[in-house]
């Protein structure tokens, strides 16, 4: 039987379709978000469909998770991305101590047990300075996409120092640098580091060992290094990362 | 006409109360529907979710026409004292009295929810200055200006010192509005030092005399004021009978909350259960009426633990809650994201344990005082939660901020180590502005993954 994962985020949604049996990955698919998150993600899930030649009825089970996760009619229902994190993230790599998962609007760190479930967590709480959010503002001034503003960073051995403590100044704050002749590598890798400095100090002092990062920010050059960096250890990036939340959902759905 | 427990919506709550009512239901004066408070701004009523005993609707009904109780009070010729800054100490001794009856303004920092923010109390407060890197306790001086949700005490209180350093600031603002307060002082309790004399307080803590007996002091110093306030004389049997009186309070909610907290399943929603203990602290204008209403909600929770009825499916999550909620709607966001709760300390925990009795009633209640979980160390706080974890069996913990409360910056953080050092059981802090709303979503996320952390937990 086939199950669906599908993770409803604040910049995309993710899909994955799943052989319960087995445990491998049939397809999956990545659509922008817009305002009809239930209507997006079911296109996109009959299109996956289609593509393995089913339709809905050989679908056993759907679990939706992500922050539009309760608007996504066709779930049979619904967990929090911090638990299919940390069920994706397990299944595509073994004893993974801590998850770093930073998406568009909010990040977490997750810290597992040695059985690979959540033993806590900490979100960010009101601000989107520690968020992709703060990376799309600041590619905007530099009228670049997000994968370049990274390119950008990773040239850079000198980040700029980012003081502001909200995005909205920081936008501010990063047009005064430009004005002031710094070079847009060094306030891209300063960028970088503004996040990775937060979600670091979110971790806290608790953070088991090997640390791994997910998440549609994950995918960004650099952020892995600028976490690193601010955290004072490794931090590997799990392989798709975008998907991995839509993975647990999909394990969950399977029962696995 | 009793109803199978369940959490009803405010509207499903007046087609029963119409119900009731033609079936004979006899209230207190105070009683009604409950939608009828929404008619008078409390619109955050229409978001709630309520439990549909009669004992409820007592409980909802008394805490809601508190304004007109301290009114009716007045024109009785009752003399009225706010009792600010205290959480359970000087409403016992001015109870003592038979014609003062004391209050909590600092109970104007739920306003804010429960309007809806349309009252315009923290705008007041910010015009004075005191903005939003306060609590929202800050509502409390539009209450003042505005005396349009309680009459202007005859006589302030406060206690100062060791307390919320947001309140000092808070309550000197309104001293300096021409409020004149009586303060009283309370020093950071300390544990004894070797060799030290020191005192047994209730709830298991120990101090040095010397602070009992400072307390005590100030304590003596306020006795009078109540005297001349009430033209009657506060004697040792007059104060005596007022803690016997207060206990008779304390005895009821600390039977309820053992009842409540340890049954499975579920027999009072969270929300009731808060309010049923902030009665501790202020007696909601009348202790006596207070001790009657609570021993309703006792009376339908023995009766629905003696047949394993419920309001909640079985299995809930078991959480212990830290700190009260600015947003009522927090209570029963737990609930719908498939907890309970099973134990609290709501800063005031002191408050359930008996003034002792047989010693004098000024030691008794400076000991009272001294056992106050704000002025003692954190790691006492934190020693206390653990125990009581333990005795009700919840398998998390949540610890809810409140946005500007001085205490609660370092406090969750000291209290949520020891939790998961000693008890290794999940814990979150999530902070609860007066309306939830714009937070709503994140702070679903959180409560739903500690439910789902309990959940794994229990498979394993």
């Amino acid at each position: 039987m086939i199950t669906a994962g599908i993770d409803a985020g604040s910049r995309a949604i993710k899909i994955v379709l799943l052989d319960s049996g087995s445990g491998r990955i049939l397809a999956a698919g990545i659509r922008d978000q817009g305002v009809e998150q239930d209507r997006r993600a079911a296109e996109l899930l009959d299109e996956l469909l289609e593509e393995q030649g089913v339709d809905r009825d050989g679908v056993s089970a759907v679990v939706a998770t992500g922050y539009g996760r309760n608007i996504i009619s066709l779930a049979d229902r619904t967990v929090t991305e911090i638990t299919c994190h940390a069920r994706g993230v397990g299944h595509v790599m073994k004893d993974v101590g801590t998850i770093i998962e930073i998406g568009g609007q909010d990040s977490k760190v997750v810290r597992l047990s040695e059985t690979g479930a959540v033993r806590d967590f900490q979100m960010n709480d009101r601000c989107a300075a520690g968020t992709g959010r703060f990376l799309e503002v600041a590619a905007g001034i530099f009228d670049v996409d997000l994968q370049t503003m990274g390119e950008m960073a990773t040239r850079s051995d000198k980040p700029a120092a980012i003081s502001s403590m909200c995005v909205v100044f920081a936008e501010t704050e990063i047009v005064g640098l430009l004005a002031s002749g710094q070079p847009p590598e060094g306030i891209a890798a300063g960028v970088q580091a503004s996040i990775a400095t937060r979600v670091a100090s979110m971790a806290g002092r608790i953070v088991n060992d090997p640390v791994v990062f997910t998440g549609g920010v994950a995918l960004i050059p650099g952020m892995d290094l600028a976490l690193g960096k601010a955290m004072g250890r490794s931090v590997s990036r799990v392989p798709k990362p975008q998907l991995t939340g839509a993975l647990g959902a999909a394990l969950i759905a399977a029962g696995r | 006409m009793i109803e199978a427990p369940r959490m009803i919506s405010l509207g499903e709550w007046d087609a029963r109360h119409a119900d009731l009512a033609a079936d004979g239901l006899k209230e207190a004066w105070y009683g009604g529907p409950i939608s009828r408070h929404v008619d008078q701004g409390d619109t955050r009523l229409i978001k709630l979710r309520f439990d549909n005993s009669v004992a409820a609707l007592g409980l909802w009904n008394f805490l809601l026409t508190e304004e007109e109780r301290l009114l009716r009070a007045r024109e009785e010729g009752y003399k009225l004292v706010g009792a600010m800054k205290d959480l359970g100490t000087v409403p016992v001794l001015a109870y003592s009295a038979s014609r003062l009856r004391a209050f909590y303004p600092d109970g104007a920092w739920w306003i804010p929810c429960v309007m809806e923010l349309n009252a315009g109390l923290l705008g007041i407060a910010d015009s004075l200055g005191i903005d939003d890197s306060f609590c929202p306790v800050r509502a409390m001086l539009g209450a003042f200006v505005t005396e349009a949700h309680f009459p202007i005490p005859d006589l302030l209180t406060c206690s100062v010192g060791a307390t919320c350093d947001d309140f000092s600031v808070i309550a000197q603002r309104l001293n300096g509005l021409g409020y004149p307060i009586h303060w009283w002082e309370i020093p950071a309790r300390r544990r004894p030092d070797s060799g030290e004399a020191a005192v047994r307080l209730p709830g298991g803590f120990e101090a040095p005399r010397e602070q009992v007996a400072m307390v005590r002091a100030e304590l003596e110093r306020l006795r009078p004021l109540f005297e001349d306030l009430s033209g009657e004389r506060l004697d040792e049997t007059a104060c005596a009978a007022g803690i016997r009186e207060a206990n008779k309070v304390r005895r009821i909610l600390r039977e309820l909350r053992q009842l409540a907290y340890a049954a499975e399943p579920c027999p009072m929603p969270a929300l009731e259960l808060l309010i049923a203990e902030m009665l501790a602290i202020h007696f909601c204008s009348d202790r006596d009426e207070s001790a009657r209403v609570l021993a309703g909600l006792l009376n339908e929770v023995r009766r629905r633990v003696d047949r394993r009825l419920g309001v909640l499916p079985e299995g809930a999550a078991r959480v212990f809650w830290v700190n009260p909620v600015a947003d009522l709607h927090a209570m029963n966001l737990l609930e719908e994201c498939g907890g309970r709760i099973c134990g609290t300390d709501y800063l005031f925990c002191h408050a359930y344990d008996e003034i002792p009795e047989g010693m004098e009633s000024m030691e008794a209640l400076a000991r009272m005082a001294l056992a106050d979980p704000m002025i003692g160390p954190a790691a006492d706080r934190a020693d206390r939660i653990c125990r009581d974890i333990e005795l009700f069996g919840a398998e998390a913990m949540i610890i809810s901020r409140i946005p500007g409360a001085s205490h609660c910056a370092t406090e969750g953080v000291l209290i949520s180590e020891a939790v998961r050092s000693r008890l290794d059981i999940p814990v979150i802090e999530v902070e609860v502005p007066p309306l939830i709303d714009p937070v709503e979503a994140t702070v679903r996320t959180r409560m739903e993954a500690l439910v789902e952390m309990v959940r794994e937990r229990r498979k394993s």
